[in-house]
């Protein structure tokens, strides 16, 4: 039976949680700017797990792992979109920089 | 019974037919290979209406008061047993055959049946044939619903109907700027009229909705239907007086508006705009005397406060002998009678308001025969030389030997020359008035402004007669050889010819003066018909017959009377042709009074209304243009709005929330 | 100290390198080498945390098909693959955003136990029993939202479309 500090964990996480948003204010190439959006999500889906494993109850074990499968699975449906919006703001604009998509709004 | 009482159920079958006949014409009129056939369909539709009508009428005649009521429940509102009608409300649409209404119904299809033939004589120049046979056909259809109608909703809708088809008719030819104004003119003074009858109306149901006479259940319960001649409403109401006054002075307006009455009255004469065959049909003989009708079933139905009584009686005696005086002065055929229309329907109102309304629709009656005789021989003058100007007319007697002699006839029936038609009426109305003098002193100024009016109304009629026909030629050497139109136009003029000089005598014929006694039902005084006061009879001719003489001294044999221009009456005679400025001064509160309250009102509106409504508008626009800037549209600055959001909720639960639960100490 | 608080301590910082270096580095293709070590590291964290399972879904999922998705998505979107116009500079507002949002998770870990935890794993085979059993609708919403974004991609994409 290993044992580890939560405490590290979670401090991992919320780092990783700081540089995803860092990237997300920063990047403006939107293949990076997605990076940074997976490596938040990342840091999140760490979060279901770690609680799950530190937890004695096996029910909440299994409810950490199912609830982190199930967000990988989202995480990369996102993935797959952006990146959809990734080519065809690419055939419209000829560019990937967010900054030139400015049209959402009025 | 026999086949009339069968007839009495179908009654609605007149006005449909007509409206069949409106929508023929009215769609396939154009497309006719000839716009004449228009016409002739139109006058057979009127044709078969008439021939239901004085089937009706004589089916009334036989069997002297029955009432026929065919009704349809348009929609019934049940009531809770509370409130201000416990017995729910009840709209119906029916018809209401009676000895009135038949009365009215055989005036209506006879003198439409006999305008529409004339009509295609005289319109036959027209291009806009078809729509005229269309309006005339939907006004008949309206007309007649009205005086089928058996309850005051349904009266209202078709009087409405009426004041449009008038609307229209009047400009026919509303590419003349004249005809344009005189049809709204009409349409708008008589909305005021119309607008009191409503309320009226609703003054009326108000007081009788759960009180009347005894089976009818109140108003809200039957349906505003009229009872049936049984007692008026008002005899059993114990409705708050008041309110009745007040009612019945509203429906008075309604009928002043409708019937031209003073002060009112000012449509009536440019409605002569319009086609004279509309003049003849809608603005002498039927239309304007849907006031007078109105004012006698109330009466009968409903009845008058003594007060109401005697403002109707005031108003009818004072039309009566105002309008023949601007006849006096008038240089236009037309006009001249238009006035006397309105002066006769001034007699009928006289005659409702004393109490006797089956005399007064006894005027209506002959009159409307001869005033459309009067009319359609105007028509003819008109038609024959293309002017209206008495004055430059002049000697067409000969050219025009039958329409002379149809105005003639006109005139003295019109001029109350026994044995014409207007003698017995208008003899009825001034000894049936003269009976009541004893009871209601008040009614003697206005029976002595009618009784004066005999004298005006000979002397205006036989001017006009005199100016257009006596002399050698015309006074206009310019004018074309006059010439009598076709049959279809003469036809007319013998058939009303023969009505002028007889249907007075009808009331020696027993079954019409049953007709006459029953239509009152258990209201009123029963009037005597016939001579009944010698002396009052002798001195209303005799005055008719020194009007007539001092038309002939004045302008018999071509003469032409010309008032000095230093005489003392000249004024008068300005304010006569001025029309009392009566217009003018219509005019005039529209264009300052009511010109100024829009001013005020548009000012009120732009400046204040608009001026809050733009000031936040704008206080909004610049609100929004400066918020609009956040609104870059680049992705990441939006993502960057919610981090922020994000961190402004640490903030909060991190310092903020700690902070207030320090302070406030909760739990 | 024993070797599994080492291992924990150097995959973590390797993360956290990776994950910092995957944003700041100037050559596109390189952020994918980054983040692709990112991504295995993490399903190593996973194995750590006794999730096999996770840690394997992690490889594939992650370190596999959203690496050469990345990949794929920089080749059809660059006419070179080498390109320095990733990067941007590092502004001071993210900065002291980002660096809220981590003192927020620092200061939440006073609230938690301190010290070593047991770790406790669980049995693959009770996973997939929960998974297709008390979270199938979760699972099924999954699928749902794939077909969804499966389509929406697809309509992004299409040819010929303004």
């Amino acid at each position: 039976m290993t044992s580890l500090p939560l405490v590290g964990f979670l401090a991992l996480s919320g780092a990783l949680l700081a540089v995803g948003v860092f990237g997300i204010l920063t990047r403006r190439n939107f293949i990076l700017l997605l990076i940074a959006i997976e490596i938040a999500m990342n840091a999140t889906i760490l979060n279901f797990v770690y609680f799950g494993a530190f937890s004695p109850s096996p029910a909440v074990t299994l409810m950490g792992q199912s609830i982190a499968v199930v967000l990988i699975g989202f995480a990369a449906t996102e993935v797959a979109v952006g990146l959809a919006i990734v080519l065809a703001l690419n055939r419209v604009r000829r560019s990937i920089n967010v900054a030139e998509a400015n049209e959402l709004r009025l | 019974m026999d086949v009339f009482s069968g007839l009495f159920g179908v009654a609605y079958l007149i006005p449909l037919l007509m409206v069949a006949s409106f929508v023929v014409v009215g769609l396939a009129g154009k497309r006719l290979p000839r716009l004449e056939w228009g016409g002739w369909v139109a006058v057979g539709f009127a044709g078969a209406a008439m021939v239901l009508g004085v089937l009706i009428g004589a089916g009334e005649m036989l069997h002297p008061g029955t009432w026929t009521n065919v009704q349809y429940t348009w929609f019934h509102l049940p009531g809770n047993g509370t409130g201000p009608t416990p017995n729910g409300v009840r709209l119906v649409v029916g018809t209401l055959v009676d000895p009135i209404s038949a009365l009215l119904l055989v005036v209506v299809t006879v003198v439409g049946f006999l305008v529409l033939l004339y009509s295609i004589g005289y319109m036959h120049h027209d291009r806009g044939l078809p729509r005229y046979y269309a309006e005339l056909s939907l006004f008949l259809a309206a007309m007649t619903g009205v005086v089928l109608a058996n309850n005051l909703l349904e009266f209202f809708v078709f009087w409405e109907l009426v004041g449009v088809c008038s609307y229209f008719l009047i400009g026919f030819y509303y590419e003349k700027p004249s005809a344009a104004s005189a049809a709204k003119e009409a349409f708008l003074v008589t909305r005021v009229g119309d607008v009191m009858f409503l309320l009226g109306i609703f003054l009326y149901f108000s007081a009788f909705a759960t009180q009347g006479p005894a089976g009818t259940g109140g108003w809200a319960a039957s349906g505003f239907v009229f009872a049936h001649g049984s007692t008026p409403f008002l005899a059993g109401a114990s409705a708050n007086s008041t309110t009745l006054t007040v009612a019945g002075i509203m429906i008075l307006g309604g009928a002043a508006g409708k019937s031209a009455q003073f002060p009112l009255h000012v449509w009536l004469p440019d409605a002569m705009e319009g086609p004279t065959t509309v003049s003849a049909l809608i603005h002498a003989a039927t239309m304007v005397a849907a006031g007078v009708y109105l004012l006698a079933v109330t009466s009968v139905f409903i009845g008058f406060t003594s007060f109401d009584d005697l403002l109707i009686v005031a108003i009818g005696g004072f039309t009566a002998f105002y309008a023949a005086t601007m006849a006096v002065v008038h240089p236009d055929i037309k006009r001249v009678i238009a006035y006397s229309t309105i002066s006769q329907l001034g007699y009928m109102v006289l005659a409702v308001g004393a109490g006797f309304a089956m005399v007064g629709l006894f005027h209506l009656f002959t009159h409307a025969f001869f005033k459309a005789l009067l009319f359609l021989a105007a028509g003819s003058v008109i038609h024959a030389v293309g002017t209206q100007d008495l004055f430059k007319m002049g000697g067409l007697r000969k050219p025009m030997r039958l329409t002379a002699t149809a105005f003639a006839i006109g005139g003295l029936a019109l001029a109350g020359i026994p044995p014409f038609a207007g003698f017995w009426s208008k003899d009825d109305i001034l000894s049936a008035v003269y009976s009541q003098l004893g009871a209601h002193p008040a009614y003697w100024p206005f029976f002595l402004l009618a009784f004066a009016g005999v004298f005006l109304t000979a002397y205006y009629i036989f001017r006009a007669w005199f100016l257009a026909f006596s002399g050698d030629h015309p006074r206009d050497p310019t004018l074309p050889h006059a010439h009598e139109g076709p049959w279809v136009m003469q036809v007319p003029l013998v058939v009303l010819s023969a009505f002028a000089v007889g249907a007075g005598l009808f009331v020696f014929w027993p079954s019409f003066q049953g007709l006459l006694f029953h239509g009152l039902g258990a209201a009123g005084i029963p009037p005597t018909y016939g001579v009944t006061d010698l002396t009052l009879s002798a001195a209303s001719v005799a005055l008719a017959g020194a009007g007539i003489l001092l038309a002939w001294r004045l302008w018999g044999n071509g003469r032409v009377f010309v008032l000095a221009e230093s005489s003392p009456a000249q004024p008068i005679r300005r304010l006569l042709l001025n029309r009392y400025y009566f217009k003018a001064g219509y005019d005039w509160v529209g264009a300052r009074g009511l010109y100024t309250v829009a001013r005020a009102a548009d000012f009120f509106d732009r400046y204040v209304i608009d001026g809050t409504v733009h000031g936040f508008e704008r206080a909004f626009a610049y609100t929004s243009d400066r918020m609009r800037r956040i609104q870059s549209g680049v992705v990441s600055d939006y993502a960057a709005y919610v981090i922020a959001g994000l961190v402004a909720v640490f903030l909060l639960l991190l310092v903020v929330a700690p902070y207030l639960v320090a302070r406030l100490g909760g739990t | 100290m024993n070797w599994e608080e080492l291992a924990f301590l150097a995959l973590a910082v390797v993360a956290l390198v990776t994950g910092v270096g995957a944003l700041l580095v100037r050559e596109l293709v390189h952020t994918i080498l980054w983040i692709a070590v990112f991504f295995v590291d993490l399903s190593a964290i996973y194995f750590l945390l006794a999730a096999p399972f996770l840690g394997v879904l992690q490889l594939g999922v992650y370190a596999g098909a959203v690496t050469v998705l990345l990949l794929f998505g920089i080749m059809v979107t660059r006419k070179r693959i080498f390109s320095r116009e990733a990067a941007t500079g590092i502004g001071a507002v993210p900065l002291a955003l980002a660096a809220v949002t981590f003192i927020f998770f620092v200061s939440m870990v006073g609230e938690f136990p301190q010290g070593n935890l047991p770790v406790s794993g669980i049995d693959p085979t009770l996973l997939s029993e929960g998974l297709f059993g008390a979270f199938g609708p979760w699972l099924l919403l999954l699928g749902l939202v794939m077909l969804g974004a499966v389509a929406g991609a697809i309509y992004l994409v299409r040819e010929g479309r303004e």
